[in-house]
């Protein structure tokens, strides 16, 4: 059932991260990572942290939902892992035989492994606290200086709220096709590539004619109700900043700072 | 006010729209009239309720009341603007709002609130306002309290009344319904229909109403009927429904009550013409002394327990069947302890409303659906055997699926009809042996089997669709709401076609349905699916006898069942187990006076 959006997996809760104003924690999001790739020692580390499990006690999101992510990225993770760690030529730590496993491959693997799953996490308090319709706005309005060099910024974002939109619903018709073509006996766990291909034609060809029918029903019901475009146009819940969004833009500069100041005076 | 007439909020002057109809390069092959030389004048505040059978062109004509499709030749007048000129397109729109048919295509937000406000932001209404006018609207349909929900999470009817408030949030004039309710269930219809005469009445907003549902419109102020383009009929819903014969060469029909009252003149009892409503009929009945309460009564019908059929004549049997489905951390219990046996050559209704378990229940009849309890045996075999063939019993117990036609894929009908038999692993010569037969069974068209099935009519469309499951000789026909979407003739001939399926070839047939009229009309067995239990299981005749109970589930009976009821209440002998309209008029002509 895909009832609710499951998508961007949103938590609903009452907290300072989630009304936080989607523009500011798009930013975050992105220095966030660019600090991750910067920092490259213990210390430098420890500032990301203490900040990111500052806003992960902030956002009450149970730490569970966090850590969700990485289940799907286990496996690439550790071979990753394993790969720095027996490939990085240098000063041998332990050798059995040709295998060798070399202090900056420890430091190689340990690094990635940290700057990988702080990746996944980071990215998670974003879309756990905010919603996609949110997202969508704070994209629209963040990026709408891209207008000057003829982005359609409005129709984009437009796209994706339609998109989610209608995602649960052609998932579910999907399913009602899905059963349908079954009672008439067709088989969609066939084996064999040629035969899946072939047993999703009567799948898809019916979904994808569904689509267009309501892309078209959609189409007019939105010029019916005056849509012409983005200008001219208002908005029902435009963003606006306010003193938690200042407060939050500059403790991320400070954090951010930290780090990269760490990181040069740590080179001298 | 002699001579000074109100102005007209719709004006159309010999409004004509041309469509082409092309082939696969593009070339012009033929133009038809989608609406030919059409005139009407509506006044601000009246609810009109245009009727037609599907292809009539009303739907084209509903079009044009907001600019959505222009005229070809003459003008349509829309608050005294010109729709043609391209500066009035954005404010004839604001004034005159349109719904359409499918309720989940018209919404456009995730969320209920932001959906209404989408109109208004697009005409550049200030934020502060934006919500005023987004709080007036929701609460003018009465869905203020879902504001905050997502559009996926409500039925058909609210989401309908969504789509009323996204236009009300415009602030209308006028508002065009174009086939509202095609897609919902009868509380649904019910819900939307309130909804408009209310917003007709209380704010004065001028409704246009396009349906082919006759019992909706008996509270119009006028009725125009439109064939072949043009608007052949028109008038109060008296005047109209007092045309019978007209309005059937027009491939529609009249609602229930006006039907009985017909015939009951005609068999020589006073009745006026034109009688809409149930409260109407009884009180020309019993204030015109027309009935007498001397007459003796019937004895008491009981229905005693019929012997049960032997459990050899079982062709689907099932003992104590559960269903349980998983969502998340939470369950939900969709079936619960069902027990029922389904003998050979039945001809069996199912009803419930929406979220009853109905569809739950069909589904596990042919295995699409494992019941977490219990067991289905089909002619003695344990569906849930290990090595019990799925496939060879999904072609024995064939399912058609609600909207049948959406599943269609193939490059030509035969083709698609094929698919079947084919998956059943026959040669190709037994497979196209078998679409004809199956074709044939359906009265499809010979000269479109190498049509492509999307080119096809709605009705055509579903017929291929039902072919395609017929073709696997199935012995056992399962029916989802086949007459969903289809207009009047459309369901007539529908249904017609299901009666042949059983009486000729004495297949089992089990229809699912919402309407009670043709359920009582068509059947011999009536199951009621309540909360995922089986309510009642009987003759239409037992079934419909608990009016009660069955308003307790939100089920209604026909109209003609209330009547005889009312009657009865009132004192007349009548005999009130009837359910059809021939069953009404006889009871009620043995107690006239005649």
């Amino acid at each position: 059932m895909l009832k609710d959006i499951t998508l961007g997996q949103y938590y609903s809760a009452d907290s300072v991260i989630h009304r936080l104003d989607p523009r500011v924690k798009l930013v975050a999001t992105l220095v966030f990572i660019i600090s991750i790739f910067v920092a490259s020692d213990p210390i430098g580390f420890a500032i990301i942290t203490i900040a990111l499990a500052a806003v992960i006690i902030k956002s009450r999101v149970p730490f569970s939902f966090m850590v969700r992510g990485l289940r799907s990225i286990i496996v690439l993770l550790l071979i990753c892992g394993l790969f720095n760690l027996f490939l990085t030529p240098g000063d041998a730590l332990v050798k059995w035989g040709k295998v060798v496993i070399t202090v900056q491959g420890v430091r190689a693997a340990i690094l990635m492994l940290v700057r990988m799953v702080y990746l996944i996490i980071g990215t998670s308090v974003m879309t756990l606290t905010t919603t996609p319709n949110q997202l969508t706005d704070g994209l629209e309005t963040g990026l709408r200086f891209l207008n000057y060099i003829h982005v359609p910024v409005h129709e984009i974002a437009m796209m994706m709220s339609i998109a989610l939109r209608f995602i649960p619903i052609l998932s579910d018709e999907t399913d009602k096709i899905m059963k349908a073509q079954t009672a008439r006996g067709a088989e969609f766990d066939g084996k064999g590539i040629v035969k899946k291909a072939k047993a999703m034609v009567p799948l898809l060809v019916p979904l994808f004619v569904s689509a267009f029918r309501r892309a078209n029903d959609l189409a007019l019901a939105m010029e019916a109700r005056c849509y012409h475009g983005g200008e001219g146009r208002t908005s029902m819940k435009p963003l606006h900043y306010m003193r938690r969004d200042a407060i939050a833009y500059i403790l991320m500069l400070v954090t951010a700072a930290l780090v990269i100041c760490w990181r040069v005076m740590g080179r001298r | 006010m002699k001579g000074k007439s109100i102005k007209p909020i719709i004006s159309a002057r010999n409004l004509v729209h041309e469509y082409y109809r092309r082939d696969e390069e593009g070339n012009v092959t033929a133009i038809e009239n989608a609406v030919d030389d059409v005139s009407l004048d509506v006044e601000p505040g009246q609810f009109i309720s245009i009727l037609g059978h599907n292809g009539s062109g009303k739907s084209t004509l509903a079009k044009h009341i907001n600019a959505l499709l222009l005229p070809t030749e003459g003008s349509i007048y829309v608050d005294g603007k010109d729709t043609s000129a391209p500066e009035n397109e954005l404010p004839v729109r604001e004034e005159a709002g349109m719904v359409f048919q499918n309720p989940d295509n018209q919404i456009i937000a995730s969320v209920v609130e932001e959906d209404v406000g989408f109109g208004p932001e697009n005409i550049g209404i200030p934020t502060d306002q934006i919500w005023a006018r987004v709080e007036r609207a929701l609460k003018g349909v009465g869905m203020w309290e879902y504001r905050k929900k997502s559009p996926n999470r409500l039925s058909g009817g609210q989401k309908q009344r969504v789509a009323i408030a996204g236009v009300m949030a415009m602030e209308p004039k006028c508002i065009i319904l174009d086939e509202p309710t095609a897609m919902l269930d009868p509380d649904g219809r019910a819900e939307v229909i309130a909804t408009a005469r209310e917003l007709n009445k209380k704010k004065g907003v001028t409704i246009i109403l396009i349906t082919h549902y006759m019992e909706e419109v008996v509270f119009s102020d006028k009725v125009f009927v439109m064939d072949h383009g043009k608007i052949v009929m028109q008038g109060s819903p008296r005047d109209i429904f007092s045309q019978a014969d007209s309005l059937r060469s027009y491939h529609l029909c009249l609602p229930q009550v006006t039907e009985l009252a017909c015939q009951l003149k005609a068999a020589g009892l006073k009745v006026p013409d034109g009688v809409l409503t149930r409260e109407e009929l009884m009180s020309v009945l019993t204030e015109g002394g027309l009935l007498s309460k001397e007459i003796e009564d019937k004895p008491e019908q009981t229905f005693d327990k019929k012997e049960k059929k032997p459990l050899s004549d079982a062709v689907l049997l099932l003992d104590h069947v559960s269903v349980t489905y998983q969502d998340g951390g939470s369950s939900t219990r969709a079936l619960e302890d069902v027990s029922l046996q389904i003998n050979r050559g039945d001809f069996l209704g199912i009803i419930g409303h929406t979220g009853s378990g109905k569809s739950t229940l069909i589904q596990t009849l042919n295995g699409l659906i494992a019941p977490s309890e219990g067991h289905i045996y089909f002619n003695g075999q344990d569906i849930g055997d290990d090595g019990f063939d799925k496939r060879g019993l999904r072609s024995q117990v064939g399912m058609v699926f609600q909207y049948p036609e959406h599943q269609l894929f193939e490059a030509t009908v035969i083709e698609d009809v094929k698919f079947g038999p084919r998956n059943q692993g026959l040669s190709d010569r037994e497979c196209e042996l078998m679409a004809y037969e199956a074709l044939q069974r359906v009265h499809f068209p010979e000269d479109s089997y190498e049509a492509s099935p999307f080119e096809l009519s709605g009705g055509q469309k579903r017929r291929a669709a039902i072919a395609g499951v017929l073709a696997m000789r199935p012995s056992v026909i399962i029916l989802d709401e086949p007459t969903a979407g289809l207009d009047p003739a459309g369901r007539d001939e529908i249904l017609g076609l299901i009666k042949e399926m059983h009486d000729k070839s004495g297949e089992t047939v089990i229809l699912v349905s919402h309407s009670m009229e043709d359920v009582a009309d068509y059947v011999d067995r009536i199951i009621v699916v309540d909360k995922g239990r089986i309510a009642s299981d009987g003759t239409p005749r037992e079934v419909f006898s608990n009016v009660r109970q069955l308003e307790s589930m939100g089920l209604a009976v026909p109209s003609v069942t209330y009547l005889l009821h009312d009657l009865r209440a009132a004192g007349y002998p009548v005999d009130c187990h009837g359910t059809t309209v021939s069953e009404a008029k006889e009871e009620i002509l043995r107690c006239s006076r005649i």
